[in-house]
């Protein structure tokens, strides 16, 4: 078997500490990185500059506005529900970082080695949507009770086919098996184990959007649904609800819901390539680094959607999900099913 | 007994506490979110990581979540109704026997040997094929029972004294 990190560490005392916080170092960078290239890429499409002014391209131009955000107030409005205000944002960023954690970056740097990598990912995907209703009802605002609600509709609806799409995945991991390269014996695949699913997909030579392209289209929709950006980012759409389910929060406390709003996107990123574009394999260049440029690729297009189609209204964002995404992930899952009994 | 089931116990109760000690719905909704987690983390411990998924997978992320929105969508974080004393002692009796007699249906069980248990692979397919074979009548009642439930809701729902026209249009 690979030796994992988290086997490497498990000795020392440190290990939970030092974990920790290698995964919080990368995430900030990357939250810093994603803003940058966000503005940068809206830029590029807008035919603007973007920001300049701050280091070279601007790259630093995020790192100062982190540090104007740190160093002001903490504002607590005074008829709030200050239990839940307080631990909305903690919430919100706790089980992000946890779902990272999961991610196997390469066969044998893999944080945390687990059976069920896959519901584990979805599992924190659900607690984040409690911490989005406590800062909503905890606001005591109008706009960010409407946008908890329309957030939370939202992501409860577009699960559905996000996780059937993985589903019918996991059920054609489970049907292929592979070997493993040291003992030269078929192991029974398990298409919960995120590592299994990526050895499945290099062992064949064949990433799964081939094989699955209509889940590899629902899950990338369903993605978009899920972390709230357009064009389906009504739960805080600004021209109706000011900011959604933080529009109270102010500082450090809104920049934790930032902070995993984007980190959230690297996460469904990251599933995409470990589900449908083989994950660490590719030709010549390390595992991990393949990992991250198909990771940031899924995030760019994430982006170029955001800047060129024209946000959904709720309706129609609702029916969009129970009438087409939901009968068709299903369908696609029954004719999974099929083939993989029949074959 | 290792410290981690001790902290997964602690959260349990504290969750479970809070969720029947506070005046505002709301807040016992997550105290009981805060419960389930709990629970979740003591079937971790139990070496059942599948069930502590789904425990949190549908009882945090599903009901809880739906409870949440029960409470929003109906506005009675707190309720005026007077306390009426007949009531609660029938709750407390009711709660007591289930208690009692969930106790002691445990006390009596015989359980089988953990270790036993643990060393047997692929548990977890055994429990996906027993569901759609030995155990499928039961299995499909229950999903005739979830389905009951949501038509159920829907007839509540639309028996609700009439709207004003303005709404019922907006409805439609």
């Amino acid at each position: 078997m690979p030796e994992t990190l988290s086997q490497l560490l498990d000795d020392s005392v440190l290990a939970m500490p030092i974990a920790a916080g290698l995964i919080m170092g990368a995430l900030t960078i990357n939250v810093l990185m994603l803003v940058w290239a966000e503005r940068k890429v809206s830029a590029w499409i807008q035919r603007r500059m973007g920001p300049t002014e701050v280091g070279p391209f601007g790259l630093l131009q995020t790192l100062a506005d982190m540090l104007k955000l740190i160093s002001k107030q903490l504002i607590t409005p005074s008829n709030v529900d200050k239990p839940l205000f307080h631990l909305a944002p903690l919430l919100a960023f706790a089980p992000v970082i946890a779902a990272v954690a999961l991610m196997p970056f390469s066969k044998s740097l893999i944080l945390v080695q687990n059976d069920f990598g896959l519901l584990f990912v979805f599992a924190f995907g659900g607690i984040a949507v409690i911490a989005i209703f406590m800062a909503g009802w905890g606001s005591n605002n109008k706009y960010a009770l409407l946008g908890a609600i329309r957030s939370v509709a939202q992501s409860i609806s577009y699960e559905i086919p996000l996780i059937l799409s993985a589903l019918s995945v996991v059920l054609v991991v489970n049907a292929m098996g592979f070997t493993l390269a040291s003992g030269g014996s078929i192991v029974v695949a398990n298409g919960l184990d995120l590592s299994h699913i990526v050895m499945a997909q290099d062992q064949h030579g064949l990433w799964f959007v081939l094989v699955q392209p209509i889940a590899a289209i629902i899950y990338f929709i369903s993605a978009l649904a899920e972390t709230n950006r357009a064009p389906f980012d009504i739960p805080e759409a600004e021209s109706e609800l000011v900011a959604g389910f933080h529009t109270e929060y102010s500082g450090m406390r809104f920049s934790m819901f930032f902070f995993a709003e984007y980190t959230n996107m690297l996460i469904v990123s990251m599933l995409a390539v470990v589900l449908f574009f083989g994950g660490w394999d590719g030709p010549v260049l390390p595992g991990p680094l393949w990992f991250f440029l198909k990771s940031y690729m899924v995030i760019f297009v994430m982006m170029w959607v955001r800047w060129t189609f024209p946000r959904l209204r709720f309706d129609q964002l609702m029916t969009f999900c129970w009438k087409v995404m939901i009968p068709l992930s299903i369908l696609n899952l029954l004719a999974t099913a099929f083939v993989v009994a029949v074959l | 007994m290792s410290y981690d089931f001790a902290i997964a116990a602690v959260v349990t109760l504290a969750g479970a506490l809070l969720a029947i000690s506070q005046a505002n719905i709301l807040h016992a909704v997550f105290g009981l979110a805060i419960s389930l987690v709990g629970v979740a983390g003591i079937f971790f411990t139990l070496n059942s990581p599948f069930v502590a998924i789904m425990e949190v997978l549908i009882y945090v992320g599903g009901i809880a979540v739906t409870m949440i929105f029960a409470v929003m969508l109906s506005s009675v974080t707190n309720p005026q109704e007077k306390e009426n004393v007949g009531r609660r002692l029938m709750a407390a009796v009711a709660a007591g026997t289930f208690f009692v007699g969930g106790a002691l249906v445990l006390h009596h069980a015989e359980f089988a040997d953990g270790k036993e248990l643990l060393n047997s692979e692929h548990s977890l397919q055994a429990v996906g094929v027993n569901l759609l074979n030995r155990y499928n009548l039961a299995f499909e009642t229950l999903s005739v029972v979830l389905l009951l439930a949501i038509v159920g809701a829907i007839v509540i729902v639309r028996k609700e004294p009439a709207m004003p026209a303005d709404a019922e249009e907006e409805a439609a």
